[in-house]
C-alpha cells in the first residue's frame, strides 16, 4: 500500500478535530511555560515532554509542571 | 458579596492558568476516543493490520447506548484522575504557601471560602464532562445511530451528581491536609475505597453513591428513570453536603499557622 | 478601658508552653514594639492577636468588643513572609482582600490606588506579584493589612528580611502608620523598635519580662551600670565583685567589666574599696546611665 491510499483512507473529517484540540493543548502549555516564572523542574525538559508527549506531555505540564501558587 | 468574590478569583485564576482551556479538552479527547476507536477498529486493521488476504474482520457493533457508556467509564477512570490532580492544592497549596493566611485573616466566613472554591472547581468540571460528552453524543449518532438528545441531557445530569460527590472528596481531604501530593494522592484512594465498599455492600444497601453510575447505564439503555436512581442521587447529594459541611468544620478548627 | 487588652493568654504545643500568662494592654493610637530574640514567641502571640490561632487559655479583648464578635475586622495583619497570589497583580490583590473586608467594588479601587501610592509601589500595580521584589511585597503586604482602615495593625518582623535602603523606607513608612492607626509590630532589632515605637514590650521565654515606655524604662533602669577597664583580663576581679551585697550582674568583655546593681551609691564604694585594698591595675571608672541595649541584654541574660 502506497503513501497516497494510507492518506486516503484515513478519516479526515472526524481525525481533524482531534488533532486541531490536540495542537491547541500543546500550544497553550508551551505559552504557559514560556509565562512560568518557576516551573517545577528544568524547562528544556518540559519543552521536549510537552512537543514529544503526545497529549499526555501537555496534560502532565499543566498538572506537575507548574507550581500551585 | 464575598462568596461572590471569592468565586470570581477562582474564576480569574482557572482562566489565566489555561484551566478554562484544558481541562475541556482533555474531556473531550478522552470521551470521544472510545466510540471513534470502537468504529474504526476493523477499518483500521483492515488497511494497516497486514492481515493475510481475504481474511474477513467480524466484530459485531455494540448498540450505540453501549458505546456512548464507554465516554464514561472513560471518563470515570482518566477524568477524575484529572479532576482530582487538579484540585489537589484548591486549598492544601494556599495555606501551604501561607496565602490562606493572608485571606483568611481578613473577615472571611470559612463556609464562603470552602463553598466558593467547591463550586468553581465543580463548575469547571460539570462543562468539562458536558461538553466532552456532547462531543462523544455526536460521534455515537453519527457512527452508531440514533440515541435521543434527552438522553445525553439526562445521563449528563445524573453524572454531574456523581462528579460533585467526587470534588467533595477532594475538598475535605484538602481542608484537612496541607501537602497537595498527599491530597491527590488520598482522593485517588477513597474513591477507589468507594467503590471497593460499593461491589461488596451493592446487594445489600443497593444506593451507595457508586453505584449510581450503573443506574445512568440502565437509563442510558432503556430511557426510564428508576427510582433507585433518584434514591441514589439525592443520598450522593446528601453525602456531599455532610462532606462539605465537615470540611468548613475541619477548617475552623485547623489552626492556620502551625 | 485600654483599646487591646491582652489577660493570661497562654499557648501550649505538644506539651511545650511557648507562651506562660502574657499579660498586656495597648493604648490607642500608639506604636508598640514587640521586642524579643528569634523564639521568643513573638510571632505566635501576633497570630493569636490576628485570629490566625487559637490560645490555649486566657482573653483577648479589642476596643471593648464582646469575644464572640469576628476581631478580623478591626486589623490588619502582617506575616512575616508574607505571600500573596503571584498571578494576580498588586492592584488586583488589594482589591481583592478590600473586597473581602467588605468593601464595595469601587471603594476598595480607590483605596488600592491610594494604598499603593502611599507605599509607594505605584509604577508596579499592573505587574503580577510573581515579578515583584522582596521590598516590594514587605509594602504590599503593608498596603494590604491597611486595606480596611484597621483599628490595629499588626506587622511580624516587617524589617528583617530587607536590606538597609528597604529597612529604611519600611520604618520611613511605619512612622507614617502610626499617625493613622494603633501599631504593635515585633522585631529582634532593638534599634528598629528605639526608633519607631513609644512603648516597648520585652518579651522573653514566652512572657514579658519589661514593658513601658522609652523614658520610663530608661529612667527605672537608671544609672545602675559601671563600666571598668583593667590593664590585664578582667577574669580575676569578677567574682570578688559580683559578692558585694548590692550588685545584680557582672558582665565580662576582654579587659572590662559591665557591673549592674540595684544600688549604685553602695556599690560603687565597695568597688572602690576593693580596688585600693586589692591594688586592681584599674585604667577606667565609670558610672553610666544604661542604654536600653544593655536592659536588652540583661533581661535575655537572666
Amino acid at each position: 500500500m502506497n503513501i497516497q491510499e494510507i492518506f486516503q483512507a484515513v478519516p479526515w473529517v472526524i481525525i481533524a478535530p482531534i488533532l486541531l484540540i490536540e495542537s491547541i493543548l500543546l500550544i497553550v502549555a508551551l505559552i504557559d511555560l514560556a509565562r512560568n516564572d518557576s516551573p517545577n523542574g528544568p524547562k528544556w525538559l518540559w519543552v521536549l515532554i510537552i512537543i514529544l508527549m503526545n497529549i499526555i506531555g501537555p496534560i502532565l505540564y499543566f498538572i506537575i509542571g507548574r507550581r500551585q501558587d | 458579596m464575598q462568596w461572590i468574590t471569592i468565586f470570581q478569583k477562582e474564576l480569574l485564576e482557572n482562566a489565566r492558568n489555561f484551566k478554562w482551556i484544558w481541562v475541556p479538552l482533555v474531556f473531550i479527547l478522552l470521551s470521544v476516543m472510545d466510540p471513534l476507536t470502537t468504529y474504526y477498529m476493523p477499518v483500521l486493521l483492515d488497511n494497516f493490520g497486514n492481515l493475510p488476504e481475504g481474511a474477513q474482520i467480524n466484530i459485531p457493533t455494540p448498540p450505540p447506548p453501549e458505546v456512548f457508556w464507554m465516554s464514561f467509564s472513560q471518563l470515570n477512570v482518566l477524568g477524575i484522575l484529572v479532576v482530582l490532580l487538579m484540585s489537589m492544592g484548591l486549598i492544601s497549596a494556599e495555606r501551604k504557601s501561607g496565602v490562606s493566611e493572608m485571606v483568611l485573616v481578613k473577615p472571611v466566613s470559612y463556609t464562603s471560602y470552602v463553598t466558593a472554591k467547591f463550586v468553581s472547581t465543580l463548575l469547571l468540571t460539570l462543562i468539562s464532562a458536558f461538553i466532552g460528552l456532547l462531543a462523544s453524543w455526536y460521534y455515537v449518532n453519527l457512527l452508531f445511530g440514533e440515541i435521543p438528545f434527552s438522553y445525553y441531557i439526562g445521563s449528563v445530569s445524573f453524572y454531574s451528581v456523581w462528579l460533585m460527590f467526587i470534588v467533595s472528596i477532594s475538598i475535605i481531604l484538602n481542608t484537612a491536609f496541607r501537602t497537595p501530593g498527599l491530597v491527590g494522592f488520598l482522593s485517588i484512594a477513597a474513591l477507589l475505597l468507594a467503590s471497593a465498599i460499593n461491589s461488596v455492600f451493592k446487594t445489600r444497601i443497593e444506593w451507595l453513591p457508586p453505584q449510581i453510575n450503573a443506574y445512568i447505564k440502565g437509563y442510558l439503555s432503556t430511557g426510564s428513570i428508576t427510582d433507585d436512581l433518584w434514591i441514589t442521587a439525592f443520598l450522593t447529594i446528601g453525602v456531599t453536603v455532610i462532606l462539605l459541611v465537615a470540611s468548613v468544620f475541619i477548617l475552623r478548627k485547623k489552626e492556620l499557622a502551625a | 478601658m485600654a483599646f487591646v487588652s491582652v489577660d493570661q493568654l497562654s499557648k501550649t504545643f505538644d506539651k511545650t508552653a511557648v507562651i506562660k500568662d502574657l499579660s498586656f494592654q495597648l493604648e490607642k493610637g500608639k506604636c508598640v514594639s514587640l521586642l524579643g530574640q528569634n523564639g521568643a514567641g513573638k510571632t505566635t502571640t501576633l497570630r493569636m492577636l490576628s485570629g490566625l490561632m487559637k490560645p490555649t487559655k486566657g482573653t483577648i479583648s479589642i476596643d471593648g468588643a464582646s469575644p464572640s464578635s469576628d476581631i478580623r475586622s478591626f486589623i490588619g495583619y502582617l506575616p512575616q513572609h508574607p505571600v500573596f497570589h503571584n498571578w494576580m497583580t498588586g492592584k488586583e490583590f488589594l482589591v481583592y482582600v478590600g473586597r473581602l473586608a467588605h468593601l464595595s467594588k469601587k471603594e476598595a479601587t480607590t483605596r488600592a490606588e491610594s494604598l499603593l501610592k502611599q507605599v509607594g509601589i505605584e509604577d508596579a500595580k499592573n505587574r503580577r506579584i510573581g515579578k515583584y521584589s522582596g521590598g516590594m511585597k514587605q509594602r504590599l503586604g503593608i498596603a494590604q493589612a491597611m486595606i480596611h482602615k484597621p483599628k490595629l495593625i499588626m506587622l511580624d518582623e516587617p524589617v528583617s528580611s530587607l536590606d538597609p535602603v528597604g529597612r529604611r523606607e519600611v520604618l520611613t513608612l511605619l512612622e507614617e502608620l502610626k499617625q493613622e492607626t494603633t501599631v504593635l509590630f515585633s522585631t529582634h532589632i532593638l534599634s528598629d523598635a528605639e526608633e519607631v515605637s513609644d512603648e516597648l514590650l520585652l518579651l522573653h521565654d514566652g512572657h514579658i519580662v519589661e514593658s513601658g515606655t522609652m523614658d520610663d524604662l530608661q529612667s527605672q533602669h537608671d544609672s545602675t551600670r559601671i563600666d571598668l577597664s583593667f590593664s590585664k583580663e578582667a577574669h580575676a576581679f569578677e567574682v570578688p565583685i559580683s559578692q558585694i551585697d548590692s550588685v545584680e550582674n557582672v558582665q565580662r568583655e576582654g579587659n572590662q567589666l559591665h557591673i549592674y546593681a540595684k544600688n549604685i551609691e553602695n556599690a560603687r564604694t565597695e568597688i572602690l574599696k576593693l580596688a585600693s585594698e586589692q591594688d586592681w591595675p584599674m585604667t577606667k571608672f565609670e558610672v553610666s546611665r544604661t542604654s536600653l541595649e544593655d536592659l536588652f541584654m540583661k533581661v535575655v541574660n537572666q
